[in-house]
């Protein structure tokens, strides 16, 4: 019977623990909410599972193709049980071009305004490879004509 | 004592499984399947697509939301002639026409929503959800609550954002069942009628944006060739994957060319704005722009027929 309790009480734990990597759908309204007067494109479910075994930082990638001229909005919102602030950052291949995490502040939101057309890489992390849930969305703040582009 | 312990940790345990699997479905299941970046993005190579990359991005190649709004912008009256004929379902009894013009009526859809033509969206949104049901589907969109906002102009701002949102769900679905052909056949269809009603505007108002938006597609049309090569095996995709090897041919005299400038970055009302410094200028004539347009039109006719 003790066994039993015990089986019982791990799965229980692991159930609490598992839970943390998971969002509800407030999460993903509140980010659908967050991108503002912007026009939806896309959302993300982040979920980042700590391996025990896992020495790299855990990370996951999503590609999205963005335009140019145009000005995109990124915005996270954190699950609940979050340990710290999901890291959201745009790479085009190896390299970094927006954060939201700048100077030892973390926004909930970056706009980047795209001037080449390709594939981009939004990659999300949490620091020390902790883990949690997240929802994002990509969203369209405003075009540009080709003549107001001179910034 | 232990007998109660025992059923409230039953209890407990069973409440856990159950929730564990709460919110987690689509997006754990996609969350395993994700690339980890060190080993993708840490190389000198130059950028290759894997079959993985792909399916990613195909998912906003074609995002009627941006396309329909420069089509607004260039001042054009809307025109319904030029879009498919919600009538015209009936005829697609096939899985490959149906996703086809699965994409084809969002892409429509995205350009009737930008131009508040609440008149005609609910038959649009009878074709999609046809379209939809014919090719297993049809559970991601919620046609009641669609029609609702349909009825109602003010609702079409939320109207467009539901509507791409299940076009979103439905893609992640199909990739996640082992389906990416149906996904890109509907993201190949929504491309084309894009560029076609694109192809229209242009024709119509000489819009230099939207020239360039068309002009640019040369970068999209290497990504979607090589998609579509993965299921050649089959002839209505070797068929297809000829038709946009054509268009790839008439892309060849577009050129694009980048310069690096100073990145910029700006905190505006707490909003931190980052301004790429990557510039590209995309080179084109309009009799390079002519010919892409008169290709376009010849796939778009093929597929909505």
């Amino acid at each position: 019977m003790k066994k039993v309790i015990i089986s019982l009480f791990l799965v229980f734990t692991f159930g609490i623990y598992n839970t943390w990597a998971q969002c509800d759908e407030s999460v993903r309204k509140a980010a659908l909410q967050g991108m503002g007067d912007a026009q939806y494109i896309r959302d993300y479910s982040v979920n980042l599972t700590k391996s025990p075994t896992e020495v790299k930082t855990g990370q996951v990638k999503f590609n999205v193709m963005l335009n140019s001229r145009s000005q995109y909005r990124f915005n996270v919102v954190n699950g609940a049980a979050n340990a710290d602030n999901i890291v959201m950052q745009l790479y085009d291949q190896d390299r970094l071009l927006a954060s939201n995490r700048e100077g030892g502040r973390t926004f909930a939101a970056f706009d980047y305004i795209v001037r080449t057309s390709k594939v981009y890489q939004l990659v999300f992390s949490f620091p020390g490879g902790q883990e949690g849930c997240a929802e994002a969305v990509v969203s369209l703040v405003r075009q540009f004509s080709e003549g107001e582009m001179n910034f | 004592m232990i007998k109660n312990l025992f059923f409230v940790l039953l209890i407990l345990a069973g409440f856990q499984l159950f929730s564990g699997c709460k919110g987690c479905s689509d997006a754990d299941r996609r969350g395993s399947d994700e690339l980890v970046l060190p080993d993708s993005l840490i190389t000198d190579a130059p950028l290759k697509l894997s079959e993985e990359i792909m399916n990613e991005v195909i998912g906003n190649i074609s995002s009627p939301v941006e396309m329909a709004n420069l089509f607004k912008a260039s001042g054009v009256e809307f025109t319904q002639r030029i879009l498919n004929d919600p009538d015209n379902v009936s005829r697609y009894q096939t899985s490959f026409k149906r996703a086809l013009n699965l994409g084809v009526f969002s892409a429509d859809l995205g350009y009737i929503n930008t131009f508040d033509k609440s008149n005609i969206v609910v038959s649009y949104l009878l074709a999609v959800n046809s379209l939809a049901d014919g090719i297993r589907v049809g559970q991601f969109f919620d046609f009641n609550s669609l029609r609702r906002m349909a009825s109602s102009s003010s609702n079409l701002d939320s109207l467009m954002e539901m509507s791409v949102s299940s076009f979103n769900r439905m893609d992640n679905y199909l990739r996640e069942q082992n389906r990416s052909n149906v996904s890109t056949l509907i993201v190949t269809g929504a491309w084309i009628e894009g560029l076609w009603i694109a192809s229209n505007v242009v024709r119509q108002s000489g819009d230099k944006d939207l020239k360039i938006r068309i002009a640019e597609q040369k970068n999209v049309i290497n990504i979607l060739e090589i998609i579509l090569s993965n299921y050649t095996s089959e002839p209505n995709f070797a068929d297809l994957a000829k038709d946009i090897a054509r268009l790839k041919e008439a892309y060849v005299p577009i050129r694009i060319t980048t310069e690096l400038g100073e990145p910029q970055r700006i905190e505006q009302d707490g909003v931190l704005i980052f301004i790429q410094d990557e510039i590209s200028t995309v080179h084109y004539t309009d009799e390079d722009l002519e010919n892409i347009m008169t290709i376009i039109e010849e796939i778009r006719t093929k597929i909505i027929s």
